[in-house]
């Protein structure tokens, strides 16, 4: 699949060197970067071994309907977080930017139909004011992401709390339950924004001229920045996507269960951050994409029905959570080990062959830079 | 205590765990025994008189449900000589809050500061915006200012050292909506008795399926005493009834998206439930919207008392028992505040006015000229509710 070959700094590192050193390094991150996605595949075929085996109940239609709902509700906020994970930041704000617009939608139309479409532009307005701010503290005052985006987060809740006290008047219109619950030919209509996001993110990840972008500044910013690439703008665009991804996700839920839901602020930031990670987008940036996002969603979705299944509760989810974020993070580690390994080894190689004839040595700093 | 509406789940699941990993058990909470003498101690001892009142409570609720009347759990009841504390006013109050997170919430600070108002009470008020460590800090400075009474809505027991303090220093301590480890620094708490719920809401269901057939339970967040007392409660008292069958228990954060999904998967594995015992409307207000997107008939429901669910109940016909945990407690709280100050004895724990209903009284209750956000039965005046947005 094309796309699970998208970013990654072997793959640009390929094109630099014919050494055989940039060979084999390239080799070598292929290698692991191909253990990662075959790593989230082999957890999502056990969850669904499992399952088969021992909750058979799982394979039925209603069930297999109620999961395709999950995709698309943790899918969607689960996209826009892989941006900003890609240029290596983080996005904190997503459940508040979620809230935020359940509350918009609740208290400007006042649950006439009527209002709806004003509610809803205005909650992507202020998605987009919210996505701007994050990106105007991370890109232009180099706050640390997760700092930016919690301060915004915090931010959002307090001014929610001042503005509704607590209680937002109004209810959600009754014709967005059509969004959030509904379904085309028996395909839940979440699932369906999920698969439609997943085209468009990933075209213009793959196809477009601003998804090398996006992957070159993740990867290296100080490189990114001396090929030219506007990485404010960048990293800008990046932090707008997730936020107005944050809002469809708000508004699917809103659909779907017809009030404001405080207490899924939390969730919502937590399952979009593990579904990015579980399916090897790193933290550390450049390395990802919409694909394996989906099947870390996928195998999330799963593993949380799953669980309600097995009575494990919601104590039990989170471990379990919690656990296999840590497997993924430890793969990717190891990734980014070897990764580290073979571009010392790389350049070893280079610095080996310079020295026959200029005598140059290799530079630590340098190496640190290139990740 | 009332996390119900305070707290995102995921933090308060994350304390959880880490208590119950540090103590090897559920936290202590809810303990009725007061051991241990302690020179700041109101003087409590059994009362025949105190007990009493209590099982009023209990069998005025289960004469509403039409089911059996039980006898209290066995606790150590008391009025408590409130002399000591005896002055003249006027007073001022500390209010510890939790802060006006959401509907429950802001209904519960606003009833403080009218009953407040009503009795010429001076009130110092600090909210903790939901926050349990904030409100550490917030007990301290209200502490400061030297309250002739403290009256807290605790988040965690975090604040016992200061509650330990304020009764040093000879400053009456009220705890409303959620309860503290028993300790004699406490000279009484007003909140809807946890163990009463959950046992009235099993008490119906079996008494709805005739002793017999297929539940499920769905709890709100794990380890939090208002969701693990009352399910404790239930279980309890279901185990007495081999016909009931407890096919799984449930946690939901009490979010109405999550009891949705997790009410939709259970009707998957176990479509033959004929009840969903719960305790929190948030939750049956996601059981009903599972059942009737199954195209399924839903089943007997129990849980708080909230217009929402009502609104829900009254369009889908749905059959349940509600027991209200009153915004209005807190309000309550200031008139045994008051009670304490001029010296009269209080009850150590004070059962609140709770309505108890079913389906049959839900014209009764329910309030279409309102919002989802009132809390019902509400008895605050309606230019307060107004002011709210809630009606």
């Amino acid at each position: 699949m094309r796309w699970l070959e998208a970013g990654g700094a072997g793959a640009r590192d390929r094109g630099r060197t014919s050494s055989a050193g940039a060979l084999l390094a390239g080799a070598r991150l292929e290698r692991a970067r191909v253990t990662q996605t075959l790593a989230s595949l082999a957890g999502l075929t056990l969850v669904l071994a499992i399952a088969a085996l021992f909750a058979r109940d799982f394979y039925a239609s209603a069930n297999l309907v109620l999961v395709a709902q999950q995709i698309g509700f943790i899918g969607v906020a689960a996209l826009g977080q892989t941006f900003t994970l890609l240029l290596g930041g983080i996005d904190l704000s997503v459940g508040a930017v979620s809230g935020l617009t359940m509350v918009v939608v609740a208290v400007v139309s006042g649950g006439s139909d009527d209002k709806l479409a004003v509610a809803i532009l205005l909650a992507f307005g202020l998605g987009i004011a919210v996505g701007i701010g994050n990106a105007v503290l991370v890109s232009w005052r180099n706050a640390p992401p997760f700092v930016a985006t919690f301060a915004t987060f915090t931010l959002v809740e307090g001014a929610l709390l001042a503005w509704t006290k607590g209680a937002p008047s109004g209810n959600i219109p009754e014709s967005l339950g059509s969004f959030g619950a509904g379904s085309v030919a028996g395909i839940p209509v979440p699932l369906l924004v999920f698969a439609g996001l997943c085209l468009v993110c990933a075209f213009a990840l793959v196809k477009t001229t601003y998804g090398r972008w996006v992957y070159a500044t993740g990867s290296n910013p100080a490189a990114a920045r001396l090929a030219a690439i506007p990485t404010r703008a960048v990293t800008t665009s990046a932090y707008v996507v997730c936020a107005l991804c944050a809002v469809v996700a708000g508004l699917l839920i809103s659909g779907y269960i017809g009030y404001v839901d405080n207490q899924l602020v939390g969730t919502i930031n937590l399952n979009c951050i593990a579904a990015a990670v579980i399916g090897g987008t790193t933290f550390a940036g450049g390395e990802g994409g919409v694909a394996r996002t989906t099947i870390g969603v996928v195998l999330l979705a799963s593993l949380l029905s799953l669980m309600v299944f097995f009575n494990a509760g919601i104590s039990g989810q989170l471990v379990l959570e919690g656990a296999v974020i840590l497997g993924a993070v430890w793969l990717q580690n190891r990734g980014q080990d070897g990764g580290r390994s073979v571009r010392r080894l790389r350049l070893w190689v280079e610095w080996a062959g310079r020295r026959a004839g200029a005598g140059s040595t290799p530079n630590d700093s340098k190496e640190r830079s290139v990740r | 205590m009332r996390f119900t509406r305070r707290v995102g789940a995921l933090p308060a699941a994350v304390a959880i765990v880490l208590v119950v990993a540090a103590s090897g058990s559920v936290p202590a909470f809810g303990r009725t025994d007061r051991t241990g003498a302690d020179p700041a101690s109101a003087p409590c001892s059994d009362s025949a008189k105190a007990k009493a009142a209590i099982a009023k409570v209990w069998k005025q609720s289960e004469k509403i449900l039409g089911v059996p009347v039980l006898k209290p759990p066995a606790q150590t009841l008391c009025f408590v000589d409130t002399s000591k504390y005896k002055k003249s006013g006027p007073y001022t109050i500390a209010f510890a809050s939790q802060g006006p997170t959401n509907s429950w919430a802001s209904s519960s600070d606003a009833y403080v500061r009218y009953v407040a108002n009503r009795n010429h009470v001076k009130l110092a008020y600090a909210s903790a915006n939901g926050d349990a460590t904030k409100q550490v800090g917030n007990v301290q400075d209200l502490l400061a200012q030297n309250p002739d009474a403290l009256l807290i809505q605790p988040m965690s027991s975090a604040i016992q050292a200061l509650v330990h303090q304020a009764a040093q220093r000879n400053i009456p301590v009220v705890v409303c909506t959620g309860q503290l480890p028993d300790t004699n620094d406490i000279v009484s708490t007003v909140n809807r008795d946890y163990t009463l719920n959950g046992t009235l809401f099993a008490q119906w269901i079996v008494k709805q399926l005739h002793g017999k057939g297929e539940i499920a339970m769905i709890s709100g967040i794990p380890g939090v005493p208002t969701a693990e007392l009352q399910y404790q409660a239930a279980k309890a008292f279901f185990a007495k009834y081999p016909g009931i069958k407890i096919m799984t228990h449930q946690y939901d954060n009490w979010s109405p998206t999550q009891a949705k999904t997790v009410a939709a998967s259970v009707l998957v594995k176990y479509p033959n439930l004929k009840a969903i015992w719960s305790d929190s409307s948030f939750t049956d207000v996601g059981v009903v919207q599972a059942y009737t997107a199954a195209h399924k008939p839903i089943p007997f429901v129990t849980g708080d008392s909230s217009n929402a669910f009502l609104r829900v109940a009254k369009k889908y016909d749905v059959k349940f028992a509600l027991s209200a945990y009153p915004p209005e407690q807190c309000g309550q709280a200031v008139d045994v505040v008051l009670q304490i100050l001029k010296g009269k004895p209080v009850l150590n724990q004070v059962p609140p006015a709770s309505a108890v209903y079913t389906h049959a009284q839900l014209d009764k209750y329910y309030r279409p000229d309102c919002t989802d956000n009132l809390w019902v039965p509400s008895s605050l005046p309606s230019a307060i509710l107004k002011q709210l947005k809630l009606c």
